[in-house]
């Protein structure tokens, strides 16, 4: 299979990278640029887990080609915090235990992110919705909706 | 892990119908990728040629013009559709039924051409594209052609579109009149799932009459619009005879299989429970 060379951004890095067409952009991230906070589960876009911003959106990066990120812009958990500083959400989801095991946080973190950037003022059911793409396989949403929903309180 | 692949990024519709010519039914077209890229990894659609289809500008269209219709390009994704005040004002059931196609993350790829060319039994946006009459337009190097979507499907995941051509838009035409129209879908567990279910429908008035229409999702091996249910509701009799004769002729005229979703004896239970409740709001409202 022929690699193709590919250039792109993460977290405000530019990066090259030679891959081949069938790998992800999840294997990207987790396997060469080594940013596991990004988390491969089912692999099929149905939990969500591995969702990241392309160019603003979130999308599930084991359902994108790593060929198609070429030119574009990404950004992972790792990318949203600045100069060490955690950021609102991230600070209300441990001021609310939004989290039991952990493994989808990185998820809900970046549409949460994503939410409050097009949306600064979420109704309850808009949180909900706007979640509906992330599984938590321990079923703790509500904390997670709550957390969401005070940042937008506090930002009042 | 996929397959081993080629892929390429045209950025012109010439070299696309290129590369789909020399690959034919080896090359398949890439767009969301939201339903594509779990085939080829469950080894369900086989692909030696990727061609991803993002960068042609002409397959970019989202546009509106009154007294004619809606134009909808092969690349324009569910989120934009459903930011769209046009659609969600002038195209209410196909707003409703693009709404529940996926979930919020996977509408920002996953586009509306491609439900429909994925030719699933239960594309949500197939109902609601049959009862408002939509065409679809389909591109080749041999030139345009334009067929109501009601000839498009032609069995599970199958279509009429051959290897190497493309759906370039698919066009609505501006609905009647005052319509309402609703997609009601019944799904496992309330936040987004595939339908067990879905049904489309639509009333208007002409004349003195209410007319209607009707199609489905997940009740026959294409998406079906059901014009007998139709034409049985224009027959004389009051309101409430008019609705179950619809509901009868519905419930014969689907073919309802049993799978993880529900049995087929469920299915049909909710197409009566779904058609009579799609039809009560319709006489309601107009």
């Amino acid at each position: 299979m022929e690699k193709k060379k590919i250039i792109f951004k993460i977290n405000g890095v530019e990066k090259t990278v030679e891959v081949e067409p069938n790998k992800t952009l999840l294997w990207l991230i987790r396997e060469v640029l080594k940013l596991k906070g990004t988390k491969k589960a089912c692999e099929r876009g149905d939990c969500g887990l591995c969702t990241v911003l392309l160019n603003g959106e979130p999308v599930k990066s084991c359902l994108v080609l790593a060929v198609e990120v070429d030119g574009s812009e990404i950004v992972t958990v790792e990318g949203l915090s600045r100069d060490g500083e955690l950021t609102p959400i991230q600070k209300a989801f441990i001021e609310h235990g939004a989290l039991q095991c952990g493994f989808c946080t990185p998820a809900f973190v970046i549409v949460g992110h994503w939410l409050l950037n097009r949306n600064p003022n979420p109704s309850r059911e808009e949180v909900v919705e706007a979640l509906n793409g992330v599984l938590c396989r321990c079923t703790g949403y509500r904390p997670i909706i709550e957390a969401i929903l005070d940042v937008a309180k506090k930002r009042k | 892990m996929l397959p081993k692949i080629e892929y390429s990024c045209p950025q012109t519709l010439e070299e696309l119908f290129e590369i789909l010519e020399k690959y034919k039914e080896q090359a398949k077209v890439l767009a969301g990728g939201t339903d594509l890229l779990v085939s080829l990894r469950d080894r369900i659609e086989k692909a030696r040629h990727i061609v991803d289809i993002k960068k042609i500008k002409e397959l970019e269209k989202l546009e509106y013009r009154e007294g004619e219709g809606l134009v909808i390009g092969a690349t324009v994704t569910l989120r934009k559709i459903l930011e769209s005040r046009v659609v969600k004002e002038r195209y209410p059931v196909l707003w409703e039924a693009v709404r529940t196609i996926g979930d919020m993350i996977l509408k920002n790829r996953a586009t509306l051409v491609g439900n429909i060319c994925n030719a699933s039994p239960a594309a949500d946006s197939a109902p609601a594209l049959l009862i408002l009459e939509a065409k679809v337009r389909i591109l080749s190097r041999e030139g345009f052609r334009e067929v109501p979507i009601e000839n498009f499907f032609t069995g599970v995941k199958k279509t009429i579109l051959k290897p190497w051509e493309i759906v370039k838009e698919v066009f609505v035409p501006e609905p009647p009149r005052n319509h309402f129209g609703r997609y009601l879908k019944m799904m496992r567990v309330m936040s987004e799932d595939l339908s067990v279910v879905g049904v489309a429908g639509l009333g208007y008035r002409e004349g003195g009459d209410v007319k209607i229409r009707l199609a489905y999702s997940s009740v026959a091996p294409t998406p079906l619009r059901i014009r007998e249910a139709e034409e049985a509701f224009l027959k004389p009799g009051t309101i409430e005879e008019k609705i179950e004769r619809a509901v009868q002729i519905a419930a014969e005229k689907v073919s309802p299989i049993s799978d993880v979703r529900g049995s087929a004896e469920y299915r049909l239970h909710l197409v009566k429970v779904l058609t009579r409740r799609l039809l009560k709001q319709i006489v309601e409202v107009v």
